[in-house]
C-alpha cells in the first residue's frame, strides 16, 4: 500500500513539473525535454509490442520514419494543411503500412519476427534513401510550414512542447486503456500462448493485425511530432540506428514497466547528450552501459527501482 | 560472355567471404538460440588485428594464423562471462546485450586505430595476377576462393565426421536430450562459440587486403550477413551455404545491371523468402 501510494506521489509531482518545465528550464534544457516526450511515444509503441504481443521489432523506424515523412509531405504539397491534420496523415500513413506489413508478420515470431521487420526496415529505408524526386535523398526535407494550431503560434517552443505532451499523453492513455480492453486481453494471451488461443476460438491473426496498426499509427504520429519539432526530416528517421536507438530506450528504463520508456528515452537522451560532450567515442561508453545494465538489471531501471522498495 | 564469368568468379569471392562470418553466427544460433549481432564486430576485429599485425610482423601468413585465434579467444570470453549470465533472463535480454557490445566494440576499435581507412597489401606471392578467358584476374580473390572451399570442406568435415562434430550436430537438433546424454553443454557453448568468432577473425583477416580496412565495415557486412543467415534458416550450415552463393551472385549481377538498386535486392530476396517459408530455405524450425 505504501508502494502504491509513492507511485502516486511521484506520478503527480512529475506532471506538476511536466507542466511547469517551459518556465522553469533553459530554451535548451526544454528542447531536450521535448524531445524525450516525443520519442516516449515511440519507445511506448515498441515497449507495448514486446511487452502486450511477445513481439520483438527489429524495425520500428519504418513506422516513425513514414510518419515523418508522410506528414512532411503533406505540409509541403498540400496548401494550408493545419498542423493536427499533417499530424494524423502521418499517423494514418504509419498505420497503413503498418496494416500491410502486418500481413506478412502476423505468421511469425520470436527471432523471425524480428528479422524480417528488420528486412523490411532496409528494404524501406533503400526505397527512401533511392527515392530522391519525392524524400530528397540524403539531403531530406526541411523548409515546411509550421502552421498555427487555433491561433496559437507553434514557433514558441513551449508552445509546441505543450502540444507534443498533451498528444503524446493522449496517445499512451489510449495505449494504456488497449490494455484494459477484450481485446488487449486477446492478444495478451496470444503472447502467453497462441495456441490455446486460437482454439479457445479468438481470431488470432486478425487482433493483432490490428494491434500492430494502433501501435503503428501512434509510431507514425511520434514520427510526425518529431519531424516539425526538429523542422527537418531526414533518411536517419527510418534507419537501421534509429530502430536500435528505441529498442534501447525501452530497454533502459524496463520493458516490464508502464513508464519504463519514457525514463529511458529521457536517461537516452540525456546520456547521448552529455557523453557526446566529453568524447566523440561516447557510443563506447553507451555500448558498456548497455552492456552492464543489461548484465546486473535485465529489467531496467525501474526493475531496480521496484527490487529495492 | 566473358563479363558473365567475371562477374560470378566476383560474386563467387563475396559470397564465400559472406560464408565464413555466417557460417559463424550461424552456428551459434543453432546452439544457444542467441543472434549474436556482435559477431560482425569480431569480423571487423580479425582485419585491424592483421593491419597491426604485419605492421609489427611483416608477414600477412602470420596475422591469418594469430588474429583470427586472439579473436576467438575474445569470443570464449564474451560467451563466458557476458552470455552465460544473461541466458537465464531471457533471449531478449541476450538480444540486446551483443547490441551493447556490438557497439562498444565497433567504437574501442574506432578509438584505437583511428577512424581512417587503412589497408593490408596483398601477400607477395599473390599478388599476381591469372588470365582467365582472356582476362586478366587478381590472383588473390582467386586464393580467397580456395581457401573459403578449403575452410567450408574442413567445417563439413568436423561437423559430419568428428566426435565434437556429432556432439554439436546433437545439441542443434535437441538440446535437452543431448544434455541428458551427458554432454558437458557450457564447454561445448564455449567451444562452438569460439570456433565461431575464429571464423569471423579469419574473414576479416583475409578481407582485409581484398575490401580494404574502414570503421563501416562491420555495419556493412552486418546486413548481408544477416541476410544469408536468415534466407538460409537460421541454424543451417548448408542454408548458409546456399544462401550466400545466391546473395553473393544477387550483389555481383545487381551492380552490373541496375547499380541503383543492387542494395535493394538482398532484402528484397530475405523478405520474399521469409513470407513464403518463415523458417528459410533450409530452416527446420520456425
Amino acid at each position: 500500500m505504501r508502494n502504491r501510494n509513492l507511485y502516486h506521489w511521484v506520478g503527480i509531482a512529475v506532471g506538476v513539473l511536466a507542466v511547469l518545465f517551459p518556465h522553469i528550464l533553459p530554451r535548451f534544457q526544454l528542447r531536450m525535454v521535448t524531445e524525450i516526450v516525443i520519442v516516449a511515444l515511440l519507445a511506448m509503441t515498441w515497449k507495448m509490442m514486446l511487452n502486450e504481443a511477445g513481439l520483438f521489432s527489429f524495425g520500428h523506424a519504418v513506422y516513425f520514419g513514414l510518419g515523418a515523412y508522410a506528414s512532411v509531405l503533406g505540409w509541403l504539397h498540400v496548401k494550408g494543411l493545419s498542423l493536427m491534420s499533417g499530424i494524423l496523415l502521418g499517423g494514418f500513413a504509419a498505420a497503413l503500412i503498418g496494416f500491410i506489413l502486418s500481413a506478412f508478420l502476423v505468421r511469425m515470431s520470436g527471432t523471425y519476427y524480428a528479422l524480417l521487420t528488420l528486412a523490411f526496415n532496409q528494404l524501406i529505408w533503400a526505397i527512401v534513401w533511392k527515392w530522391r524526386a519525392v524524400t530528397g535523398g540524403d539531403d531530406g526535407l526541411g523548409k515546411f510550414p509550421k502552421p498555427d494550431l487555433l491561433g496559437i503560434s507553434m514557433r514558441d517552443p513551449a508552445n509546441y512542447y505543450y502540444l507534443s505532451l498533451a498528444i503524446v499523453a493522449a496517445c499512451m492513455f489510449l495505449c494504456w486503456y488497449f490494455t484494459k480492453t477484450p481485446l488487449g486481453s486477446v492478444v495478451k494471451s496470444i503472447k502467453s500462448n497462441e495456441e490455446r488461443a486460437k482454439f479457445i476460438g479468438f481470431n488470432v491473426g486478425v487482433s493483432k493485425v490490428i494491434f500492430l496498426t494502433m501501435l503503428a499509427f501512434f509510431a507514425g504520429v511520434s514520427g510526425a511530432l518529431y519531424a516539425q519539432f526538429q523542422e527537418f526530416v531526414g533518411t536517419s528517421s527510418i534507419d537501421l540506428v534509429m530502430s536500435t536507438n528505441v529498442i534501447f530506450m525501452a530497454f533502459i528504463g524496463g520493458v516490464g514497466h508502464f513508464w519504463g520508456p519514457l525514463l529511458g528515452s529521457g536517461t537516452y537522451v540525456y546520456l547521448s547528450e552529455y557523453l557526446s560532450r566529453y568524447t566523440d567515442r561516447w557510443e563506447l561508453i553507451f555500448g558498456i552501459v548497455v552492456v552492464i545494465l543489461v548484465l546486473f538489471a535485465p529489467q531496467g531501471i525501474l526493475g531496480i527501482a521496484r527490487k529495492k522498495t | 560472355m566473358e563479363t558473365f564469368v567475371i562477374q560470378f568468379i566476383h560474386g563467387l569471392v563475396y559470397g564465400l567471404l559472406l560464408f565464413l562470418v555466417a557460417s559463424g553466427l550461424t552456428l551459434v544460433f543453432g546452439m544457444m538460440s542467441v543472434l549474436n549481432i556482435a559477431h560482425v564486430s569480431f569480423y571487423m576485429l580479425g582485419a585491424y588485428l592483421s593491419y597491426t599485425m604485419f605492421k609489427v610482423m611483416g608477414n600477412f601468413w602470420l596475422a591469418l594464423i594469430i588474429c583470427p585465434i586472439i579473436v576467438a579467444f575474445l569470443g570464449i570470453l564474451m560467451e563466458r562471462f557476458i552470455l552465460r549470465r544473461v541466458h537465464a533472463a531471457g533471449h531478449v535480454q541476450e538480444f540486446v546485450i551483443t547490441f551493447g557490445i556490438l557497439f562498444a566494440l565497433n567504437e574501442a576499435i574506432i578509438w584505437i586505430w583511428g577512424s581512417e581507412n587503412l589497408s593490408v597489401p596483398v601477400p607477395s606471392a599473390l599478388s599476381g595476377s591469372l588470365l582467365i578467358m582472356g582476362n586478366i584476374y587478381p590472383a588473390y580473390r582467386l586464393f580467397i576462393l580456395f581457401f573459403s572451399l578449403f575452410i567450408l570442406a574442413l567445417l563439413a568435415f568436423i561437423l559430419m565426421k568428428t566426435r565434437l562434430g556429432i556432439t554439436v550436430r546433437a545439441m542443434v537438433s535437441d538440446r535437452d536430450m543431448a544434455e541428458a546424454l551427458g554432454t558437458n553443454a557450457p564447454f561445448v557453448f564455449m567451444l562452438v562459440m569460439g570456433i565461431g568468432s575464429w571464423l569471423a577473425g579469419l574473414a576479416g583477416v583475409i578481407a582485409a587486403p581484398f575490401l580494404g580496412i574502414s570503421s563501416g565495415m562491420g555495419l556493412d557486412f552486418l546486413t548481408d550477413c544477416f541476410i544469408v543467415t536468415v534466407t538460409g534458416g537460421l541454424g543451417s550450415l548448408w542454408g548458409a551455404v546456399v544462401a550466400s552463393f545466391l546473395i553473393g551472385q544477387l550483389s555481383s549481377f545487381g551492380i552490373l545491371f541496375m547499380p541503383r538498386f543492387a542494395i535493394v535486392f538482398g532484402f528484397l530476396l530475405m523478405a520474399v523468402v521469409l513470407v513464403i517459408k518463415p523458417s528459410g530455405l533450409f530452416g527446420e524450425k520456425a
